[in-house]
């Protein structure tokens, strides 16, 4: 099953312009605990989809939301020519496909 | 202690304050109104430019509602972050729409003025006294970069509009301000517990975000000595535990904890419940003032003039060699300008959205070729005159790119219009964003008094 069939809410967005922010919602605590137990969303994987390295990616569980948050230093800043997201609210598409089950 | 009823009328001031929901919040009585006008979301365009966000009708618009209520109850009126990067022209422009929204209208009220555009040379003063430091991933400040700047500006906290307040303010007109302050300086003073109030303001102003489904209408706390309630004014919009609890996640990098001047917000053990089915009552966070007092400073400076081309491309043999005939641009463009435009004095780039304009080396692969795509000519260089000669040397010559296995020899893209060439103009980008120990508060953040 990917994380797109199980997940209530998946999305990005800044959190201020250097770092990017992912969300997870899970729509039960169930659903919460199958994704936190499969060990599928680790620091190994979002590097390797985000092209940024291990040790800049942090991964918290959010029991009170049911959520899943990664979040990392955005590869370009918010607003740099190069920028091609300006809110980032379109980076949360490498996370769809992930299989979790 | 009694409740404190804290109106959050928008938490982006300037777009349309959909008018009937604030209303319905008007009729309840709140006891002060706040509104955040301003965010770094937007980019750096803002703060780099002088400019504001929202066009002047509906900034003026916005501005209007508010007054005329606030005055029709006598109550405060907290505006922060005006014009959207709350830098000295984004001030002035604010404060020129209210004075004349209060002459049109014939309103009389005292107004507080806050400034929050920093001093240039004070900041200098500070990195070499080495009390500033980057706030998260960004290089060291240094004299260089505060130069480049434009202007910066400091996020205030609640301690300017405690001041306002207590020279008579009616109405405050704050420059750049963390949001929290907007909404918490007042409950603050009156003695509510920090750690809710913060917790309170942090969520309110984003408005009904925080609600199920989220949107922009306006929020009403009801602030109570240890407890808070959270009733949106859009009769649809349901503050739910989940909703509320998911709200910590809204673009903030730790869900429990949230760093604001003067200290932390710390939400380990907040608690979520619903009440009648709307409403949502939360307690439980705690503040943890820090030793230092900070203030996060925010800059931008400029980079180039901006013009860009836009054209469509169906052709299946094209946009099967996208990256091809893209390289290929580059390098021909860049060699027939050279004599005179060096290459390393402009930036050339292409973008194929409906391949990956947005993801570009992220986008998941193996979905093979689009059957459209939309193409954008890039330039960045030192003056528009430039980036449009290099964007319309670029497009001429890429309309009659003669590709592989070409079927179509006529022209290359459809041009939704002409002229083809669109000047974006100045781009700017975030150079400081750093935090600043300062002694005094209020030391940075002058407040200026007008009766009207």
């Amino acid at each position: 099953m990917k994380l797109k069939d199980i997940a209530r809410v998946i999305r990005s967005k800044n959190a201020g312009p250097f770092v990017l922010t992912l969300d997870i919602l899970m729509p039960s605590i169930e659903a919460f605990n199958t994704v936190k137990a499969s060990g599928a969303l680790n620091v190994d994987l979002i590097s390797r989809l985000y092209h940024v390295p291990r040790e800049k990616i942090r991964i918290i569980h959010y029991v009170p939301g049911l959520a899943i948050k990664i979040t990392m230093p955005r590869r370009v800043p918010s607003g740099d020519v190069a920028d091609t997201d300006v809110y980032g609210a379109q980076q949360h598409i490498p996370l769809m496909g992930i299989e979790v089950s | 202690m009694d409740v404190l009823r804290c109106y959050a009328a928008s938490g982006q001031l300037g777009y349309g304050v959909p008018k009937d929901n604030f209303k319905r919040g008007m009729a309840r009585h709140p006891h002060y109104i706040g509104a955040d006008m301003g965010s770094t979301d937007v980019g750096p365009v803002y703060l780099g430019s002088g400019k504001m966000g929202p066009g002047r009708l509906s900034a003026k618009r916005d501005l209007d509602l508010l007054l005329c209520a606030a005055r029709d109850l006598k109550i405060p009126l907290i505006i922060g972050s005006a014009g959207t990067a709350g830098g000295k022209p984004h001030l002035e422009e604010t404060v020129r729409m209210v004075q004349e929204v209060a002459k049109e209208r014939h309103l009389h009220f005292r107004m507080a003025v806050i400034h929050a555009e920093i001093d240039k040379g004070w900041v200098v003063e500070q990195v070499q006294k080495g009390t500033v430091s980057p706030c998260g991933p960004v290089p060291e400040l240094t004299a260089d970069e505060v130069a480049r700047s434009t202007r910066i500006v400091g996020q205030m906290g609640v301690e300017p509009f405690r001041a306002a307040m207590e020279a008579g303010a009616e109405v405050i007109v704050a420059g750049r301000a963390c949001d929290t302050s907007i909404f918490a300086a007042i409950p603050i003073m009156k003695g509510y517990d920090t750690g809710l109030v913060m917790h309170m303001s942090k969520i309110i102003e984003c408005s009904s975000i925080c609600a199920d489904p989220g949107g922009r209408d306006p929020m009403m706390a009801y602030l109570y000595p240890d407890a808070f309630i959270l009733e949106s004014q859009h009769p649809e919009r349901r503050c739910t535990a989940l909703s509320v609890a998911a709200h910590s996640l809204y673009e903030q990098a730790d869900p429990y904890r949230f760093y604001e001047p003067g200290g932390m917000l710390d939400l380990t053990d907040a608690r979520y419940t619903e009440i009648d089915g709307r409403r949502a009552k939360i307690w439980g966070a705690k503040w943890m003032p820090a030793q230092k007092y900070t203030i996060k400073l925010e800059g931008a400076a400029w980079v180039g003039v901006r013009c860009i081309s836009i054209g469509g491309i169906v052709d299946p043999v094209m946009l099967s060699q996208m990256d091809y005939i893209t390289e290929q641009m580059t390098d021909l463009a860049k060699e027939l300008l050279k004599d005179e435009i060096p290459p390393d004095t402009y930036r050339l780039d292409f973008r194929v959205y409906g391949k990956n304009g947005v993801l570009g080396p992220l986008h998941p692969k193996g979905q093979g070729d689009p059957q459209e795509a939309f193409l954008m000519i890039d330039v960045v260089a030192e003056t528009g005159e430039l980036a449009q000669t290099i964007c319309g040397v670029t497009r001429q010559h890429l309309l009659h790119f003669g590709y592989p296995g070409r079927l179509s020899t006529s022209g290359n893209l459809a041009f939704p219009f002409t002229p083809q060439e669109i000047l974006v103009g100045d781009t700017y980008r975030f150079n400081v964003y750093h935090l600043a120990e300062v002694e005094d508060p209020l030391s940075l953040f002058p407040i200026t008094i007008v009766d009207l």
